[in-house]
């Protein structure tokens, strides 16, 4: 009995993410939550996407584009945290969230920093074989924090065609590297 | 249809209620929200309309139905799709400034032949 | 529809709009569980006839007051379109047994089909056609014998 008490405790320690629910790694996210001044929290399930979906209307680019987008998806869940001021969240904090994408499964494939915005932003895709089933995107600034969280067979092509599209400017190269911020609170 | 039973549809036509009947029924609906609210725990309800939202249900329901014809479940249903939909656009909107950033970062570290991490 | 069904059963404003307000209640509570406008419509009128069968009962509403012998006769015969004919057959109609009454209003009121009937008062369908015959007979009768109008 004690042993599988232990075992249950140490994979809930792991926090190893359920297929398509909302994640929560070391409970971080609750945790920003409680301390942020502005929260922006999006939570869509397979069954809420279809039922989103059925409301796109295909004569708007941008909503057909989205509809595009999630087909296959099995979930969307976006959590954006504004702070009052810097440094509101701490290294284990990040180190918590990343902790679960240190799995094999999951590839970072992107770390970049933007002087300009001050902002690191870290993309990781998970693959099964050759097969896509999951994005994570972790993005800072001194006073904000975003975890985005996509399950599914979603492709990197199909992310990065989010850019021209929802008010989002296609940035090329050349032009003024301030980039502009394009989310909404 | 006979002349009689003509006589019998007459008879029977519809009979619309007194003034002031949707009132009522809001302030009976209002009120028996209150209790269930008092003594349920917090509910967080749709968008933070829930009061409002019960009310203009009632008048609408109550308006189609002396009419016959009731809509509310689906003007219910496409106002939640409509939400789930802004959700949606919003997580988008959101997603695809993210990895803008990334995406312009990288193309400033290719273009200044810097490599990328 | 619904004041109207609990107004024309039990022939009084006041009780048919508690009755009403009653059922409007119970329809927010429900309102998750239906799944179509006919959903919808067909729950009203089902728990309308209901409540205003049990609002007639628990109030000991009888349905014969006065006789249908006792109405005042009509002066001179009267017309089809007369106002005051109309007001006797619903009168007559108000003095009907109840589960007759409530037949006769989801049939000439709701224009409800005879399936339909049966399925809302949860009574069979051969009841419902033979009360729904009964009734029309019965008021026919009634009508030609008050307003001295062949019906």
């Amino acid at each position: 009995m004690k042993r599988i008490g232990l075992l249950l405790g140490l994979l809930l320690a792991l926090q190893m993410p359920a297929a398509a629910q909302d994640w929560d790694p070391g409970g971080t996210l609750k945790k920003l939550a409680a301390k942020a001044s502005k929260t922006v929290d999006v939570t869509l399930d397979q069954s809420m996407l279809q039922f989103a979906g059925a409301f796109l209307d295909p004569k708007d680019p941008d909503q057909a584009q989205a509809k595009k987008i999630i087909a296959g998806m099995k979930g969307i869940y976006v959590h954006s945290f504004e702070f009052d001021k810097d440094g509101a969240y701490s290294d284990e904090d990040l180190a918590q969230l990343r902790a679960p994408l240190k799995e094999p499964e999951w590839s970072r494939i992107v770390n970049v920093r933007s002087k300009s915005d001050n902002q690191n932003v870290e993309v990781y895709f998970r693959k099964d074989g050759e097969k896509f089933k999951g994005l994570v995107v972790i993005a800072t600034e001194p006073d904000e924090l975003t975890f985005v969280d996509i399950e599914g067979p979603i492709k990197p092509e199909d992310i990065m065609r989010l850019g021209g599209h929802f008010g989002i400017p296609n940035v090329e190269v050349g032009q003024d590297s301030s980039a502009k911020k394009g989310e909404s609170k | 249809m006979n002349p009689f039973d003509e006589e019998l549809k007459r008879a029977l036509q519809r009979v619309d209620p007194p003034a002031g009947f949707a009132d009522r029924v809001l302030a009976r609906t209002a009120r028996a929200e209150r209790k269930n609210h008092a003594s349920a725990s917090k509910w967080t309800w749709f968008f933070g309309m829930g009061g409002l939202r019960w009310a203009a249900a009632c008048a609408l329901c109550v308006l189609l139905a002396a009419s016959g014809a009731i809509y509310e479940h689906d003007l219910q249903q496409r106002r939640r799709g409509e939400a789930a939909k802004e959700q949606l656009m919003l997580a988008l909107r959101i997603t695809g400034s993210k990895l803008q950033i990334a995406e312009q970062s990288l193309q400033e570290l290719d273009s200044a032949g810097q490599p990328r991490r | 529809m619904v004041f109207s069904i609990a107004y024309h059963f039990l022939h009084n404003a006041a009780g048919a709009e508690e009755v009403a307000q009653d059922v409007f209640l119970e329809l927010f509570k429900r309102l998750g569980t239906l799944e179509s406008r006919e959903h919808v419509t067909f729950w009203l009128r089902r728990v309308a006839c209901h409540r205003s069968i049990d609002h007639a009962r628990r109030n000991k509403i009888a349905a014969a007051e006065v006789s249908w012998d006792q109405l005042p006769e009509p002066s001179g015969p009267a017309s089809e379109n007369d106002p005051m004919r109309t007001r006797r057959l619903q009168q007559m109609i108000a003095r009907l047994p109840e589960k007759m009454r409530m037949v006769v209003i989801l049939r000439y009121q709701e224009d409800a089909g005879l399936e339909e009937i049966a399925d809302m008062m949860k009574i069979p369908l051969n009841t419902v056609k033979s009360t729904l015959h009964r009734a029309h007979a019965m008021l026919r009768a009634k009508a030609e014998q008050a307003m001295g109008v062949k019906a």
